[in-house]
């Protein structure tokens, strides 16, 4: 039954529709699906623990793109980190604080110029299909923004890592970026997706990242997000992988109003290796949600996902981790773990492993945990000298050290872990 | 060093200490023996300052200072130390950073500097070897996966580190070896000089046969309900605690 009250089509009739000519069957897709399909709401089991209500109060709209570098933008967010780098505002593309990577065999631009230039055509234009199943994919379908299309051709590596920073400033601002990048077989990239925002700002990112990597091609991934204003964050991250490929994706909120993360990655060749990591650490009222799907498609995969929270205060947390093993997936091994320390008494997560695996020759383990910190670890610590900040710190950096130590770049790691002492006072 | 007055404890509304007195003079040791249940660990909890713990009556003095005003992180940056019976395992904190961090903890306390990566290497070093303390379990995180007489080991290393003022060593002889027992006590004889006192806290006189104490207490039932020289303890070891609680009540 379609949900079309009228708050919801307030909320995005302000909008203004997706402008690349290259996307219009994407974007009239979308269109029809937002009128077709539920708003996300408690009854939905997949949303069950976020739904949209809060955000639907308040209309939005789409700011013009800003002239010249606006001032509230960091270009260089990440110290000593040495990268290519592509800017966006509210979803524009802001060409003047880009360096994009001009290389043999590297093909990085804007994607509209991708479109334009026939890069992405028909079928090709989306892959995920998330504006046919998803209100929030068709959302971002009609009013899809710009992004980055990196293209790496045969062999090629990438020299540097790509940074893609995308910053939100405004009020009521609906800002929906869109990238796609494309491993071709046996090349090699970093990229590292950065999400900003002003501390006044208000309003909806909707992202989408579509991404393929191709035979013996290696894709990192290292996703921060360090929204200061009242944002609404979904993002949807969609990448296949063919055979003998590898994945990594780190996905660190650092902070966010309200975030929902979805990540699916599908395993379509053998030999296939997929790392997903994560942490969050909320605090007063935010929201974090991560909703992972690993596909196993194919025999001799292997995939290892670890996230860790720790809630403070009364924020909540979700994290959902769906892992496939289909009938043909034949010696998969996948591991999956989700370690949680509620903080403070007003703060709680719901966390739900679901493994469904039609293949028996298997190993899949999984664990999920939720607990305090432990009070004697705590006295051990200062009964030698070691204050309680202090001691609570060095059991975070413990607990998160080695989703950490795994991320593509130490500056980002090191970056992480800066803004996250400042923010819960552990310097 | 440590004057200890009328001490009373509780726990969970239990009493545990019932009027404690005892006075611990610089670059003594002190023994404190006594049947399970009599306080012992209580004792030691107490002037560690772990939480659960609640003084009803009484005062503590620290070579000046009143130590149950402190919390437990001010009372190590002035120079106190518990060896524990059970050590804690803090998986993904290295034991190093760890007592890096414990030491320039104690130093900026004494508004000293941060103690640089070779002197801290070198204090490593040497600090280590006294107990037989291998690379290995150094760098590893914190007691995580090591035997129990490695553990021990590892407290007393912690101790050689951090050079206290006054030592409370509670049950360390628990689930020792007679090999790890030696360098345990080793490792705390080297350590013994005129500015630093010893709380020894211990069910047999076996430990005692290494660390000789200057003096000998029975904790029975929350007090101290016997004194004497290391002789005490031979006595107790071969008539056990009966005769001393019959006289206390």
């Amino acid at each position: 039954m379609a949900d079309t009250t009228p708050t919801s089509k307030a909320f995005w009739e302000g909008l203004t529709p997706s402008v690349s000519s290259g996307l219009a069957s994407v974007a009239e897709a979308g269109r029809a699906a937002l009128d077709r399909l539920p708003v996300p709401t408690r009854r939905s089991e997949r949303w069950k623990y976020s739904p949209l209500t809060a955000m639907l109060a308040q209309p939005l709209n789409s700011p013009e793109a800003p002239h010249g570098i606006p001032e509230d933008v960091h270009v260089q967010p990440i110290p000593g980190l040495d990268a290519y780098r592509v800017v966006l505002v509210n979803g524009h593309v802001v060409t003047e604080a880009c360096d994009f990577p001009v290389a043999e065999g590297v093909i990085c631009m804007p994607l509209f110029q991708a479109l334009d230039e026939g890069r992405l055509q028909g079928g090709d234009a989306d892959w995920s299909g998330y504006h046919e199943r998803e209100w929030v994919g068709a959302l971002h379908a009609a009013h899809a923004q710009d992004g980055v299309y990196l293209e790496l051709e045969e062999g090629v590596t990438l020299d540097r890592p790509l940074l893609v920073h995308h910053h939100v400033t405004g009020s009521n601002v609906a800002a929906c970026p869109r990238h796609r990048i494309v491993m071709g077989d046996q090349s090699s990239a970093e990229v590292v997706v950065w999400h900003s925002s002003s501390s006044e700002a208000t309003g909806m990112v909707n992202a989408l990242l579509e991404g393929h990597v191709g035979r013996g091609a290696r894709l990192g991934l290292d996703k921060v997000q360090n929204e200061q204003g009242k944002i609404f964050h979904l993002a949807h991250e969609h990448v296949t992988q063919a055979s003998d490929s590898t994945f990594r994706v780190h996905s660190m909120t650092v902070q966010g109003h309200w975030v929902r993360n979805e990540l699916n990655v599908a395993q379509k060749g053998r030999g296939a290796h997929t790392v997903m990591h994560g942490v969050y650490l909320p605090k007063d009222q935010e929201h974090v949600d991560n909703h992972t799907t690993m596909d196993h498609t194919v025999p001799n995969c292997t995939s290892s996902e670890l996230y860790k929270g720790i809630l403070y205060d009364r924020s909540t947390g979700v994290f959902n981790g769906k892992v496939f093993v289909r009938q043909e997936a034949q010696q998969t091994n996948a591991y999956q773990q989700n370690a949680n320390i509620v903080a403070d008494q007003g703060a709680s997560i719901n966390a739900k492993p679901e493994l469904e695996i039609y293949a028996d020759d298997v190993k899949c383990s999984h664990g999920c945990t939720v607990g305090q910190f432990d009070d004697e670890a705590l006295f051990y610590l200062k009964s030698r000298g070691i204050g309680e900040r202090a001691a609570r710190a060095l059991m975070v950096q413990a607990f998160i050290g080695d989703v950490l130590a795994g991320m593509g770049s130490e500056e980002v790691a090191a970056e992480v872990e800066t803004l996250l002492s400042e923010r819960h006072g552990w310097m | 060093m440590l004057t200890i007055k009328n001490l009373h404890a509780q726990v969970d509304q239990t009493a545990i200490l019932k009027g404690l007195d005892l006075e611990i003079a610089p670059g003594e040791v002190h023994a404190i023996m006594g049947p399970n249940g009599s306080g012992k660990s209580t004792l030691a909890s107490v002037l560690a300052g772990r939480e659960d713990y609640e003084v009803t009556q009484g005062s503590v003095d620290f070579d000046g200072s009143d130590l149950l005003d402190m919390d437990a992180s001010d009372r190590a940056r002035e120079g106190l130390f518990l060896a524990f019976q059970y050590p804690v395992e803090i998986p993904g904190v290295s034991n190093l950073n760890f007592m890096k961090a414990a030491i320039n903890a104690q130093r900026e306390h004494r508004g000293m500097e941060a103690i640089s990566a070779k002197d801290f290497l070198a204090l490593v070093k040497e600090k280590s070897a006294l107990v037989e303390l291998a690379g290995r379990l150094r760098d590893r995180s914190v007691n995580e996966g090591f035997s129990g007489g490695e553990k021990k080991r590892n407290e007393i290393f912690q101790m050689a580190m951090l050079e206290p003022k006054l030592a409370i060593l509670d049950e360390t002889d628990s689930g020792l070896d007679i090999d790890a027992l030696r360098i345990v006590s080793q490792g705390v004889n080297a350590m013994r000089e005129a500015g630093r006192s010893f709380l020894v806290i211990t069910h047999y006189q076996r430990l005692l046969d290494h660390i000789v104490p200057d003096h000998v207490h029975v904790l029975s039932d929350g007090k101290i309900v016997k004194s004497g020289t290391k002789d005490l303890a031979m006595e107790l070891e071969e008539k056990g605690y009966d005769w001393i609680k019959e006289p206390a009540v």
